[in-house]
């Protein structure tokens, strides 16, 4: 009976054996393969690999972090003094990161600031809040913890001392895949974009 | 667990190592991602996917690797998931449009009808586990890497579920099961 239903749910299978799919060995595929492969694999990041059309292969690139934020996610609606902690936990490599554009921005980001590193030291990163996008109400101040190190844990983002960044966190995680990351121009305007309604 | 720490440090180990998972994976985890969203969120996922193999190649275990990577697979399609949902939300938002009905979608007349319309009935979580059943032949101690649940849990979970179609199909046959069709009935009449 279990066989007959396993053999007759099998049946439904839209992409059964006979449905063909895209060889490994196919020039497209073959391009896609050597993009990832020349991607580099240690968290040093910045590159994006070869990629094709929109996927932000930079999974890799940016060492696919998400980092949970510490201690519940309650900071998105507590303000004063203390400040906000993100915490990256030991081990969630596992993470993938969305081709960037204001509309994914708004539409993932729980929690988005622009913010001026008042201290780096050692494993811990201190921003002082400028300007809340999304959330945050009066917090002022930003802890970012990265427990197993920062350098392999803030995807190539070098946090300075005086300088700015554009951070966002949804779900209780900072998405640094291209999501977060120097207060350029650019990334600005598509923070500003995203949020601006 | 066949350890393979010191030979991936070089390139050339790594590249060697993740073209022979290429091997056994690249064309099953199409299926696998097909079966689930449509061909542009798979080519998507599939890219997602096949870097995180790359980045994570210390990390696969001894062939078969297609568990873990369906593990991956998995994964890959709940972040997408979760922000095409969030970014519909923040459009209906804006639009102010109510979201669409929900299960409105009449079975596509396949194959089964009657299995599929079951199987429809189904929560996500047991139509997944007969899905990788069924579909991708997994069995539990393979189901397991790919939920990332015990493999007693997977054979649990299976079972469950297998329970439950067999009794959506036999609601289905059951026509006293509707209520509603009492009511209908007196109506008509």
């Amino acid at each position: 009976m279990t066989d007959e239903m396993r053999e007759r749910l099998s049946r439904l299978d839209p992409m059964h054996s006979g449905v063909p799919v895209e060889p490994a060995t196919s020039e497209s595929s073959r391009q896609l393969l050597e993009g990832i492969m020349s991607t580099p694999t240690k968290e040093r990041a910045g590159e994006k690999p070869a990629n094709r059309r929109t996927w932000v292969i930079g999974v890799a690139a940016v060492a696919a972090l998400v980092l949970a934020v510490a201690a519940g996610l309650n900071l998105a609606g507590e303000g004063g003094g203390e400040p906000l902690a993100l915490n990256a936990p030991a081990d969630d490599p596992m993470a993938i990161c969305i081709a960037f554009s204001p509309e994914q921005l708004a539409a993932t980001a729980e929690l988005a600031f622009e913010g001026t590193v008042t201290a780096v030291d050692g494993d811990t990163v201190t921003l002082s809040v400028d300007q809340w996008y999304l959330g945050g109400d009066d917090t002022t101040e930003v802890v970012l913890n990265a427990p197993q190190g920062m350098e392999a844990l803030i995807g190539g983002i070098p946090f300075e001392v005086g300088s700015q960044y554009l951070i966002s966190a949804q779900d209780g995680t900072v998405n640094y895949c291209g999501f977060s990351g120097p207060a350029t121009p650019e990334l600005r305007s598509g923070f500003e974009a995203a949020f601006s309604g | 667990m066949a350890d393979i720490d010191q030979g991936v440090s070089s390139e050339h180990e790594r590249r060697r190592r993740f073209e022979a998972i290429v091997d056994e994976v690249f064309e099953p985890l199409q299926r696998y991602l097909r079966r689930r969203v449509g061909p542009a969120d798979a080519e998507d996922a599939l890219a997602d996917v096949l870097m995180t193999i790359w980045r994570r190649i210390e990390d696969a275990p001894s062939p078969p690797t297609l568990p873990w990577c369906y593990g991956i697979a998995r994964r890959t399609l709940a972040n997408q998931r979760r922000g095409r949902e969030r970014h519909l939300r923040l459009v209906r938002r804006i639009e102010a449009q109510p979201a669409p009905e929900p299960g409105h979608d009449p079975a596509e007349a396949g194959p089964d009808p009657e299995l599929s319309l079951a199987l429809d009935q189904l929560g996500d979580e047991d139509r997944e586990v007969l899905r990788l059943w069924a579909w991708e032949q997994l069995e539990p101690r393979e189901i397991a890497p790919v939920l990332d649940i015990s493999v007693n849990a997977a054979t649990l979970r299976l079972s469950r579920a297998k329970k439950r179609l067999a009794k959506a199909m036999a609601g289905q046959s059951a026509p006293s099961s509707g209520h509603r069709q009492v009511e209908g009935t007196q109506e008509s009449r």
